[in-house]
């Protein structure tokens, strides 16, 4: 385990080195998403204002403007999209340089990841959350999240986090077999943005749609750890949403290794 | 016999490599056919193949574009299973134990590198220090080894994408060795270097060659590499092995032809010299030509069958000879022949 550490650590410091020195596509990064989130601000606002009800989809104005910043933050945190890495590694054949390597691929993908999530978690993450809750209690004078629910937000976080990485390396492995998924990772964005209830929340959706996404992984993505952050679980719900990222966790590893067995069998190495 | 067979580092047996790919027809309205067309056609890259390799050896497996060198690489590196055959390295299946077999080789893919692109060169190798688990010792050591034939030293703290081609390539051949692998796979190690750079490369090999008894296997297309480095050769062509032995057999089967240019005083003279009948051989082992302006002669010949005294001798009793070039046929010259006519000779 030790050895392991020491072999993978590596790869998550030096993909957060690497995301220094490339400082500038990492601001515009930051303000472009943030624009998003700030345009999405000013439609719920709009929203709400010319709204009968004060709650709409089981949320308060004061939670909405929560959640549209959570949403953010968890996103941008937990979403490393690992599957521009390996749709990047077999376009230009670099995979072959992997792979002549004694490593799992797979794990030096999640640990570059998680090189990212450090750093995306110091900036602009974390700002942003100590930002969100200063302007909740003195602007919209709600309490400040309590520890319990910050604790719960996190350890969920942390396994939505490989939910999705363990997700989207079997979603890259499609690379292998059609070599080019260019277009199918902004279709995968667009979709997700939907599904994990980034564009809007979850509860807005009607029941059946919302009994079809229960037994999806997108749910747990961002949607979960963002209502425990909100507290909108009760106990019972609390234990059933994080049972089931842990199961999502568990079933996407397996997943994805047999796809990785299959995809090492057949595969195709470009160039050269 | 006992003592041969552990020396065995690899050993390809009938190794073939299909790729199956969806069949493609041409211009615009074939495009759209092949939207709709399920038909496949198959190449077979590598077809049959077999050979052994003994420990410090450096091989030099050359073939022109597209002969399946590449293709046989990376089935001996483990990241390409082959169809059929099976090759072992070092006792190891590469397909079947990927990463066990990735500890004992070091692979340089010219045209690629397995440095972290954006990062210092210091970086990557303390990453490649960590992963292969080499010890600080044996690291201190190898570095100093390294920048010596290498002299990575000068751009040790730069990163991996400001590096020219040539200190790239040096620092992906320490990066390969970093962990003293058993065999190294260099592909195209010296494409797109200056002489200089390329010279500094092949020095390099040998010397870890030399020193650790690293077996080397070797793809280019720089005569010059095979020249000096390797003392065996597989040439391969269309997937097929058409020769596979020494350097000087092959030089020897079909390198036998020499010229000789000699500048004399009064072409005229020997413009109807029959050569071959006077030294009593067939016109096939010697012929000659003549050019007039430039007065001179040349004669090509079989070197087993004649010497060049005999030919100057004959020569000078009837003119004066002012100067003389010998030139023997160089190894490009054989592989052009071999490339362009493909190999009918038996196996050396």
């Amino acid at each position: 385990m030790k050895k392991k550490l020491r072999i993978y650590l590596p790869f998550a410091s030096n993909e957060l080195k690497r995301q220094m020195a490339y400082k500038g596509a990492f601001y515009l990064f930051i303000f472009i998403s943030l624009f998003g989130s700030f345009i999405q601000y000013f439609l719920w606002m709009a929203i709400y204002g010319s709204a009968e009800n004060s709650v709409l989809g089981g949320l308060t104005r004061e939670e909405m403007v929560v959640y549209i910043f959570m949403v953010y933050v968890t996103g941008s945190v937990v979403m490393i999209s690992i599957s521009d890495w390996v749709s990047d590694d077999v376009v230009k054949g670099t995979v072959a340089m992997n792979l002549i390597k004694p490593i799992d691929y797979r794990m030096s993908l999640i640990s570059r990841a998680m090189g990212q999530v450090v750093y995306r978690f110091l900036v602009p993450g974390v700002f942003i959350w100590i930002g969100l809750e200063i302007y909740k209690v003195t602007v919209l004078g709600l309490s400040v999240t309590g520890v319990t629910n910050v604790l719960l937000y996190l350890a969920s976080c942390i396994m939505s986090f490989f939910i999705y990485v363990l997700f989207d390396f079997c979603f890259g492995m499609v690379a292998f077999f059609t070599t080019y998924i260019f277009g199918m990772l902004m279709a995968k964005e667009a979709l997700l943005s939907f599904l994990t209830g980034q564009l809007i929340p979850l509860s807005f959706f009607p029941e059946v749609v919302q009994k079809v996404f229960d037994y999806l992984p997108f749910s747990s993505m961002v949607y979960t750890p963002v209502m425990i952050y909100l507290g909108k679980y009760s106990d019972a719900q609390l234990c059933f949403v994080l049972a089931r990222q842990a199961a999502w966790v568990v079933i996407l590893y397996v997943l994805g290794s047999l796809i990785w067995k299959q995809v090492t069998k057949r595969l195709v190495v470009l160039g050269g | 016999m006992k003592l041969r067979e552990e020396k065995i580092v690899i050993e390809v047996s009938h190794i073939t490599k299909e790729f199956v790919s969806p069949k493609k027809y041409p211009g615009l309205k074939g495009a759209i056919k092949g939207l709709f067309s399920n038909e496949k056609v198959s190449k077979k890259a590598v077809d049959d193949i077999s050979f052994t390799i003994e420990a410090g050896e450096i091989v030099g497996y050359i073939g022109s574009n597209g002969a399946g060198k590449s293709t046989t690489i990376k089935m001996m590196t483990g990241i390409l299973n082959p169809t059929e055959g099976r090759c072992m390295v070092n006792g190891i299946n590469p397909c079947k134990q990927r990463k066990e077999n990735a500890r004992n080789i070091g692979v340089v893919f010219g045209q690629r590198t397995q440095l972290w692109w954006d990062l210092p060169l210091s970086e990557s190798f303390t990453i490649l220090k960590e992963i292969y688990d080499v010890s600080d010792e044996d690291y201190k050591e190898r570095m100093v080894f390294l920048n010596n034939v290498l002299e990575l030293q000068d751009f040790f703290d730069r990163p991996v994408r400001t590096l020219s081609l040539g200190q790239r390539m040096r620092a992906d051949l320490g990066a390969a060795l970093l962990h003293n692998p058993k065999v190294l796979y260099l592909d195209e190690p010296t494409i797109g270097l200056d002489l200089v750079v390329k010279d500094n490369i092949r020095k390099a090999i040998k010397e870890i060659n030399e020193k650790y008894q690293t077996t080397v296997i070797l793809t280019t297309h720089d005569i010059g590499d095979i020249e000096e480095l390797c003392s065996r050769i597989i040439i391969i062509d269309q997937g097929k092995k058409i020769y596979d032995g020494s350097l000087e057999a092959l030089k020897d089967t079909y390198g036998t032809k020499r010229k000789v240019s000699m500048e004399v005083k009064k072409p005229e003279k020997v413009e109807h010299l029959n050569l071959a009948e006077r030294l009593g051989v067939t016109a096939q082992e010697c012929s000659m030509e003549v050019d007039k302006e430039q007065k001179v002669l040349t004669v090509t010949f079989d070197k087993h069958k004649l010497q060049v005294p005999q030919i100057m001798n004959a020569v000078m009793e009837l003119t004066e000879v002012q100067d003389v070039k010998i030139q023997e046929t160089e190894l490009a010259e054989i592989v052009k022949q071999i490339y362009n006519h493909g190999f009918t000779g038996q196996e050396a």
